[in-house]
């Protein structure tokens, strides 16, 4: 085992942690799909409002990669087709039959596997509808099986951004299945890097897989930050990477035949007032785990890790991606003369609050906590930055449009966790311009 | 409800867009956020911000900067007292240098915060903190008894030509209060410079008492004789060590006193708001050119290439310089490692100037202003030798 150390990142210390306990929910009246959440891909729908589904039916294919499905959580019959701006497909809503019906898929022993090429599990696994769960570094795109060989694979048992599941917590009673993930894993690239904290204590069978201890700080559970410290040359840049709870549902769908509708997620947040884990459905409504749970006016609801998860609506589903519903106020009044303001319950990256002095968990809002104004090169952003990028100077070359500059910079290293803009007195939006910055270099490229 | 929030509340109309003020919203947003802070709801990821926010930022140095204003409406107060044979209780002190500093102090925020307001309003952009500092440190590194009309003028020239005609505070590659001190010395040297400058005259007085010097550490320095050493000379001249660390002698205001802008040093480097680098650079710089001067003073030199090199640390503004001039973060240079030599360059050309150039005594603004203008360089270095030693990936 290897142990790596990430010498930079910060870990906003925030109340809302999840306990351990894990509660499992019932089934749903709806689960859902957001088409629209799903990066890279552009949907072209199989089924229209009112069509009966069962579990593992198609409910969308890639317009671009039409072998790239995307598969019903639940059996009933589709509900609604929501639209957000421009006709994107915001959700697919399926309405949950009592009785659900199962599409069937082929099961594999583990003895099989070794015999079969990484071609025909990537078929099984894209008929499956659970290869987008495999994301290819740098991009974070959908890997192209036919493409170059990874140079690693990455498996994260990691979970630091504030909020996401622990992994003993859904590895509980599944090591097997894991042990059988990293053996598919294996037949597409013989670098597999399972990699958690330092820290962490997993069940000995897991841990035993483990092949990298990292410490730090957020977000050491990117496995981009593991693969910038770990790569001594460009042909390692294209990496697959894949959540370890990713690879559990990988593992059991291709050893049961059987589309698979449970997640585990946390409930968390200084939002909701007894965070938890919970095992839902896949795709469940936000609705279902907030019910009676929230405990501030105005809530935010962020499906996913409050650095990047996406906004969900109060009638809106789980992610295809996301296992983390984290709930915060919205700000709430203006606060009179903040500035000179000692500040012993304001958490902050700087050394300029009295928090820093006795650290323990403090609760925040979605407030940018501050006026809008130039650099002041202040030099947090890349104090801060895992990727040693220099995120002041990268976005003047940005702004400039300086392509080959902004490379060279290490854009496409960058692992968009948002700690640039998270620490910025002048509130600039530092990950956000990176992150549409390096979604117009993977166009152009894609365009070829 | 409370009442200064009442009293925005009743007001804010007036500056939106209906409001008759609507051209002036960048000042009344400026005026509302010093007493509110800003609500605003993340829109973009991640959806939590730090709460440190540039107003706070710059109140800390502003925070720091306070001691300094404070000693020298004393020291002010004090030294013209003094010149001028009068009672030197603590009191009758206060109201002398009250009389004689806060006038300048008040013609520079007035004057500073006007053209700010102005390029605010006319660029549409919000009114930044900056200012706040500039217009703080300006008035500290005067002689006492400059007209006020020099002031405005003084502050105009940084705040326009140093830091508004790029763009506003972050743009800006001079120090904008240097900027101003700079101009000012070469405008108007006769009331910049000389010894008699340093220390006001009270009421209808003419001359100071005879037994008083008016002489600043560093004019008695660089006008020591050969054959005395300058120690001996600041000595003789009621500079000892304590007298210089501590600056309560004729000088610029507020920039005298080594060992509050010590204490100033460590409150910002502690908050992370000062660059340590610079400082120990700057630290560094001026020991050792101090150090080689001394090694390459050859029996018939200037004393001044003697000087035991932490003298220079002790007279004049240096320390003053090295903590709040030097470490401004927008025209210091950005990349860390070059905060070194950029730190180093300015101690360095800081004694240069004082012992090569008869005619400027205080090096160290102008030092640092000319070090202003190869950052951008330093910082281009940094940048592509940091770049150089990442793995490529296209």
């Amino acid at each position: 085992m290897i142990r790596v150390r990430i010498p930079k990142g910060h870990d906003p210390n925030l109340l809302g942690r999840p306990s351990l306990d894990l509660q499992v929910l019932g089934k749903p009246a709806t689960v859902a799909v957001p088409p629209a959440r799903i990066a890279f891909v552009k949907p072209r729908l199989a089924v229209t409002t009112g069509d009966a589904v069962r579990i593992g039916s198609v409910l969308f294919e890639d317009k671009q990669r039409p072998d790239l499905r995307f598969l019903s959580p639940g059996g009933g019959h589709v509900a609604e087709i929501r639209y957000g701006a421009r006709r994107r497909i915001r959700e697919i809503v399926v309405q949950l039959a009592p009785v659900e019906e199962v599409e069937a898929f082929d099961a594999l022993e583990a003895a099989d596997v070794e015999g079969l090429p990484p071609a025909d599990l990537a078929r099984r696994l894209m008929r499956g509808g659970l290869w987008p769960l495999l994301r290819q570094l740098p991009y974070r795109s959908i890997p192209d099986p036919a493409g170059e060989a990874p140079a690693m694979i990455f498996v994260g048992l990691a979970a630091r951004e504030p909020f996401l599941p622990a992994p003993e917590v859904y590895l509980e009673g599944r090591e097997d299945l894991l042990r059988f993930g990293l053996q598919v894993l294996a037949r597409f690239c013989r670098r597999v890097c399972v990699f958690t904290e330092a820290a962490r204590r997993l069940p000995p069978a897991v841990a035993e897989l483990v092949t990298h201890r990292v410490s730090g700080a957020y977000p050491l559970d990117d496995p981009g930050v593991l693969l910038y410290r770990l790569r001594r040359h460009a042909g390692e840049n294209r990496c697959w990477a894949v959540n370890g709870q990713d690879l559990l549902m990988i593992a059991a769908f291709l050893r049961e035949g059987r589309f698979p509708t449970e997640r585990t997620v946390v409930l968390a947040g200084s939002g909701v007032a007894d965070p938890v884990h919970a095992r839902i459905r896949w795709g469940a409504p936000l609705s279902q785990l907030t019910a009676g749970r929230l405990s501030c006016p105005e809530p935010r609801l962020v499906v996913g890790g409050l650095f990047r998860g996406f906004r969900g609506e109060p009638d809106g589903h789980m992610g295809y991606h996301e296992s983390a519903l984290t709930v915060i106020p919205e700000p709430g009044e203006r606060e009179f003369l903040k500035f000179v303001r000692p500040g012993a319950d304001l958490p902050s990256y700087s050394r300029t609050f009295l928090s820093r002095l006795r650290p323990h968990p403090r609760a925040v809002s979605t407030n940018v906590n501050g006026g809008r104004r130039a650099c002041i090169a202040c030099g947090f952003c890349a104090q801060v930055c895992p990727v040693d990028i220099l995120p002041q100077m990268t976005l003047k070359s940005i702004l400039a449009e300086e392509v080959e500059e902004v490379l060279a910079h290490g854009l496409l290293d960058c692992v968009e966790c948002g700690l640039c803009t998270y620490v910025c007195p002048s509130k600039i939006e530092l990950a956000e311009t990176f992150r549409q910055t390096r979604l117009r270099y993977w166009r152009e490229q894609a365009r070829g | 409800m409370n009442p200064v929030k009442a009293l925005f509340d009743a007001l804010r109309p007036h500056f939106q867009e209906k409001g008759r003020g609507v051209r002036l919203y960048p000042f009344y947003e400026a005026v509302e956020s010093i007493f509110f802070a800003p609500r605003e709801a993340s829109a973009g990821l991640p959806h939590v911000r730090d709460h440190l926010d540039v107003k706070r930022f710059m109140t800390l140095v502003i925070v720091a900067l306070l001691p300094h204003l404070a000693y020298g409406i004393y020291n002010t107060g004090y030294q013209c007292r003094l010149a001028a044979g009068l009672d030197l209780a603590w009191g009758p002190v206060v109201w002398q240098g009250l009389q004689l500093v806060l006038p300048i102090v008040l013609v520079t925020y007035a004057v500073g915060f006007f053209w700010e307001v102005l390029f605010a309003v006319v660029r549409k952009h919000e009114i930044s903190e900056g200012l706040f500092v500039t217009c703080m440190l300006f008035p500290l590194t005067l002689p006492p008894t400059i007209p006020l009309w020099q002031v405005a003028l003084g502050i105009s020239f940084g705040i326009v030509i140093g830091k508004e005609v790029f763009g506003g505070t972050g743009r800006n590659f001079l120090n904008p209060a240097l900027t101003g001190r700079a101009f000012l010395y070469f405008a108007y040297p006769a009331q910049l410079s000389g010894d008699a400058v340093w220390t006001a005259l009270a009421g209808a007085r003419t001359t100071f008492v005879d037994a008083f010097s008016a002489a600043t550490p560093l004019s008695v320095a660089a006008t020591a004789v050969p054959g005395v050493r300058v120690e001996q000379a600041l000595g003789d001249a009621g500079f000892g060590v304590a007298e210089l660390f501590f600056g309560l002698h004729p000088g610029s205001i507020g920039g005298e006193s080594d060992f509050l802008a010590l204490l100033g040093a460590l409150f910002l480097i502690t908050l992370g708001v000062a660059s340590w680098r610079i400082v120990a650079g700057a630290v560094l710089g001026t020991l050792a050119t101090g150090w080689v001067l001394n090694l390459a003073a050859g029996p018939e030199a200037g004393p001044f290439l003697t000087l035991n090199p932490f003298y220079h640390l002790i007279v004049g503004g240096a320390g003053f310089a090295f903590a709040y001039m030097c470490t401004d973060p927008v025209s210091a240079t950005h990349m860390t490692q070059v905060k070194w030599v950029y730190g180093f360059l300015v101690g360095m050309l800081t004694v240069l100037i004082r012992v090569f150039n008869p005619a400027y005594p205080e090096g160290v603004g102008l030092a640092i202003i000319f070090m202003n203008l190869f950052n951008p360089l330093l910082d281009h270095l940094e940048v592509i030798l940091r770049t150089r030693r990442r793995v490529p990936n296209v």
